[in-house]
C-alpha cells in the first residue's frame, strides 16, 4: 500500500488468523512430542532429536498440504477466501517448521563425522541417485526447503511492488515444485521406512487431495473463460448486477472486469496492483472496487486508489450496442479516467446470485 | 570433494548477497521506491530474501533505474502458467506416489535363513 | 436475491460468514490434533538398545582381531562385561577405530570406553587418548577360540552400522537412518547384518570388509534396505561374522 512500509500491517483478521495458526501448530507438536511417547509406551523411547525431527517434518507436510488446498478451495467456494487472506503468514510459519525439521536432522544424523561439516555430510552421505529405493531423499527435502525459504523471505509487500506482481507470482509458483519435491522426500523416505498403513493413508490422501482440488478448480476455470477478438463482446448489460462485475478473457491473455456502479458501466483490469488478485470477483464498497484477496480499493472510473494510497490499475473503454456490452481489448495506462457508460434503462440492476 | 565445492559456492553466493543487501537497503531502495523513504523498521526483514535472490534484485533494480519496466508488465499475472504448473505438479506427485508404493518393502519376517553349504563341505537343503 | 457475504480483511467479518469461519477454524484445530495423534502413533518401537553411560567407563583386557572392523575377545572383563564376550570397537561419534587398531592386531590390549548394548550385540565406544593400547604384559596372550565355520548361508535382512543399532540411536536402522549408517560405515564403524530370523541363535552378524574398508564398497548402495544375500558365516568367540558374496545381493521385493 502506498503508505510507508512497516514490518507487518496487523489487523483483527490477521491476529485471529495467526492465533488459530499458532494454536494448530502448537497443538500438533505438543501431541506429537509430549503426548505420543506416553501412548506409545516404548520400553526404551525414541531419541528426542529423532522424535522432534519427525514431529516437525510431519507438521510441515500437513501445513504445506493445507496451504496448497486453500487456493483451489477459494476458487471453488468463495467462503474460503478468508483463509487466503493471510496465507503468507501460514507460509512463513511452514518454512520455520520445515527449517526446524532440517535443524534436528542435520544435528543428529549428519554431525559428528570427522573431516566434514554437517552441511557437507548431508551432501555426500548417500549418493545412490541411480536407484529409487534408497534414493537420497534428503536432497529433495533440501530443494523443497530452499523453495519455502525463498517464498517466506519474499512475502513482504515490498517484494510485490519491487518485483512487480507477475514476477512475484512467478517466483511463488515455486510452491508447486516444492510440494512435488516434498512428496518425493516423504515417499522415498518416511513412507518407506515404516510399514504402518496409517502413515500411508494420511500421506497419500493429503497429496491426492491437493492434486484433486487443483484439477477440479482448473476444470471449473476453463469452462468459465470466454476468449474473443477485436472489441470483445461481454454479453448483455443486464447480466451485470449492481456493485458487481463480469470478467472476460481478452485475446492478449489479460482479463478485464466490467462493473456496474450506480447504473453505469466501467471497465478496469481484473488484476489488482497489489498481488494481481481478481478484482472482478470483488465488490463495490463505498463507491470503491474492493479486491476479494486483501481488500485493496480502486475508483472504478479511474482505476486509482483513494488517497493516500497510490495504487493504479489499467482502465478499458466500453461501448454499448443495444443491451450488448463491448470492451476495447487495448488497456489504457493505469489510472486513466474513462467516462462510465450508462446502462440501458429498465434492465435489472439488482444483485444476482453468485 | 564435490560437497565441499557446493558448500563453498553457496557461501560465496551468500557473501555476495550480503554485499548486495547492504548497498540495496541503504542506497538502492530509497532511489526506486518512494514508500520506502523514511521507513526503516521493515528493512531487516528483507535481508534473507536478498541473500537468496540477489541476482533478481539487481536485475529489477537496473530495470527501475533505467526505466525499462513497462506498466503493462505489472498487470499481466501469469495465470495460464498457473494451470501448467499445477498440472505438472499433479503429474509428478501421482508418479511419485505410484513409485513409492511400487518399491515399498515390508520386513520379510517369514524368510528364514537357509544353510546352502554345510561347514564340512556337504550340502543341506535348509535348516 | 440473497447476497453472499463478502470478506474484507480489515473490516469486521460479515455475520453470514462467522459460523462458517468458526467451523473451519475448529475443523483445522481438531484436524491438527487428530493428524498429530494418528501420525505420532505410527512410530515403531525402536527396540532394546541403549548406551550404558549409567555404568560409567568400562576397562577390559582382551585379544584384538580385525575383520578389518576391530573386535575384542574379552579375557578380563568387568561386572557388566563378562569374560569371553566379543565386543565390536569404535571411536567417538561417527569414527571407527580401525586405524588405532591396526598396529594392535593379535595383541593383548587394554580398552576403556562406554558399552553400547542390544542383547546379543555389544560395542565398546573407546575413550580418547590412551584408552586403547597394548597391555603392558604381552608375555602370555590368552588363547581365544579359533574361528569356527558355520557354512554358506542365504540370509535375509538389513545392513546397518553396528554402533547406531547397538544403542547410539533409537531407532538405529531403516531407510530414514540410511544416510547416517552410510556415514558411520564410511567413518569405520563396524557394519552389522540384522537377520529376519536368528542363525544359530544370533540375530546380528558382523560383516567383514575388503582391505581396510570395513564394508565391501559395493554394499553401500544396499545399506538400510531389505536384502537377501549369500555368504559364509563363521563364529568368532560369541559373535557371528559374515563374509558376503557381493554378487548375490538382491533387494527383497
Amino acid at each position: 500500500m502506498s503508505v510507508k512500509y512497516i514490518p507487518v500491517q496487523w489487523n483483527r483478521s490477521k491476529w485471529g488468523y495467526d492465533a488459530v495458526l499458532l494454536l494448530g501448530v502448537g497443538l500438533f507438536l505438543w501431541i506429537f512430542i509430549h503426548i505420543a511417547p506416553g501412548l506409545l509406551n516404548h520400553e526404551r523411547p525414541i531419541n528426542p532429536p529423532i522424535r522432534n525431527a519427525r514431529a516437525y517434518g510431519a507438521c510441515a507436510f500437513v501445513m504445506l498440504t493445507i496451504i496448497l488446498c486453500i487456493g483451489p478451495l477459494a476458487r471453488l467456494d468463495r467462503r474460503f477466501l478468508p483463509l487466503l487472506y493471510n496465507r503468507r503468514h501460514f507460509g512463513v510459519m511452514t518454512a520455520a517448521v520445515a527449517l526446524s525439521h532440517a535443524y534436528f536432522v542435520l544435528g543428529w544424523y549428519f554431525s559428528a563425522y570427522q573431516g566434514a561439516t554437517r552441511w557437507e555430510t548431508v551432501l555426500f552421505a548417500n549418493t545412490s541417485y541411480g536407484q529409487a529405493l534408497g534414493f537420497p531423499f534428503e536432497s529433495l527435502g533440501i530443494f523443497a526447503l530452499i523453495c519455502l525459504l525463498i517464498l517466506a523471505a519474499t512475502s513482504h509487500d515490498f517484494w510485490l511492488k519491487f518485483l512487480t506482481p507477475p514476477v512475484w507470482k512467478a517466483i511463488h509458483f515455486l510452491i508447486y515444485p516444492a510440494y512435488a519435491a516434498l512428496v518425493g522426500h516423504v515417499a522415498l523416505g518416511a513412507f518407506q521406512a515404516r510399514g504402518n498403513e496409517t502413515l500411508a493413508v494420511i500421506f497419500t490422501g493429503g497429496a491426492l487431495l491437493v492434486v484433486g482440488l487443483h484439477i477440479w478448480a482448473a476444470l471449473r476455470e476453463r469452462t468459465r473463460a470466454t476468449p474473443a477478438t477485436d472489441w470483445v463482446a461481454m454479453g448483455p448489460a443486464s447480466d451485470i448486477p449492481e456493485g458487481r462485475a463480469k470478467i472476460a478473457l481478452l485475446p492478449s491473455g489479460d482479463r478485464v472486469a466490467v462493473f456496474r456502479h450506480e447504473g453505469q458501466l466501467s471497465a478496469i483490469s481484473n488484476a489488482c496492483a497489489h498481488q494481481n488478485g481478481p478484482l472482478g470477483e470483488g465488490r463495490i464498497l463505498d463507491c470503491l472496487v474492493t479486491c476479494p484477496w486483501h481488500g485493496f480499493q480502486y475508483d472504478v472510473r479511474t482505476g486509482q486508489s483513494p488517497a493516500p494510497f497510490t495504487e493504479k490499475v489499467p482502465t478499458y473503454r466500453l461501448k454499448l450496442e443495444g443491451d450488448a456490452v463491448f470492451v476495447d481489448p487495448d488497456p489504457n495506462p493505469p489510472g486513466t479516467p474513462v467516462d462510465p457508460v450508462p446502462a440501458p434503462a429498465g434492465t435489472p440492476a439488482q444483485e444476482a446470485p453468485a | 570433494m564435490t560437497a565441499t565445492a557446493i558448500i563453498a559456492l553457496a557461501q560465496g553466493y551468500c557473501v555476495i548477497g550480503v554485499i548486495v543487501a547492504l548497498i540495496f537497503l541503504t542506497v538502492g531502495m530509497d532511489r526506486i521506491d518512494e514508500d520506502a523513504r523514511g521507513a526503516y523498521a521493515f528493512r531487516p526483514l528483507l535481508i534473507p530474501a536478498i541473500l537468496l535472490i540477489w541476482p533478481l534484485v539487481l536485475w529489477r533494480w537496473l530495470r527501475e533505474e533505467t526505466g525499462a519496466a513497462s506498466w503493462q508488465g505489472r498487470h499481466s499475472p501469469p495465470r495460464a502458467a498457473h494451470g501448467v504448473a499445477a498440472a505438472l505438479m499433479a503429474v509428478i506427485v501421482v508418479i511419485t506416489l505410484a513409485t513409492g508404493f511400487t518399491i515399498r518393502q515390508t520386513w520379510p519376517a517369514d524368510r528364514a535363513p537357509q544353510l546352502l553349504v554345510a561347514p564340512d563341505g556337504g550340502s543341506e537343503a535348509s535348516q | 436475491m440473497k447476497d453472499d457475504p463478502f470478506f474484507v480483511g480489515y473490516l469486521r467479518v460479515p455475520p453470514d460468514l462467522r459460523l462458517f469461519l468458526t467451523a473451519t477454524c475448529l475443523a483445522l484445530l481438531v484436524g491438527a490434533a487428530g493428524l498429530a495423534y494418528a501420525l505420532s502413533l505410527t512410530q515403531d518401537d525402536p527396540g532394546q538398545s541403549r548406551p550404558r553411560f549409567d555404568f560409567g567407563p568400562q576397562t577390559v583386557l582382551g585379544v584384538l582381531e580385525l575383520t578389518p572392523s576391530p573386535i575384542l575377545h574379552v579375557t578380563q572383563g568387568t561386572d557388566t562385561i563378562p569374560d569371553g564376550q566379543t565386543l565390536m570397537l569404535a571411536g567417538q561419534g561417527k569414527n571407527g577405530a580401525v586405524e588405532r587398531a591396526m598396529e594392535l592386531e593379535g595383541q593383548l590390549v587394554q580398552a576403556t570406553g562406554v558399552l553400547f548394548d542390544r542383547g546379543d550385540l555389544g560395542m565398546l565406544q573407546l575413550n580418547g587418548g590412551n584408552a586403547f593400547r597394548a597391555a603392558e604384559d604381552q608375555s602370555a596372550i590368552p588363547d581365544i577360540p579359533e574361528p569356527e565355520s558355520l557354512g554358506r548361508w542365504e540370509i535375509t535382512g538389513e545392513i546397518c552400522d553396528g554402533k547406531c543399532e547397538a544403542g547410539a540411536m533409537r531407532p538405529g536402522r531403516g531407510i530414514g537412518h540410511r544416510a547416517c549408517a552410510n556415514l558411520c560405515i564410511l567413518g569405520g564403524i563396524p557394519p552389522v547384518f540384522v537377520t529376519t530370523q536368528p542363525i544359530e541363535g544370533e540375530e546380528f552378524l558382523l560383516i567383514t570388509g575388503e582391505g581396510d574398508e570395513v564394508l565391501p564398497p559395493s554394499l553401500i548402495d544396499y545399506v538400510g534396505l531389505y536384502v537377501t544375500l549369500e555368504g559364509d558365516v563363521a563364529r568368532h568367540g560369541d559373535m557371528l561374522v559374515l563374509t558376503v558374496d557381493t554378487e548375490t545381493v538382491e533387494l527383497v521385493p
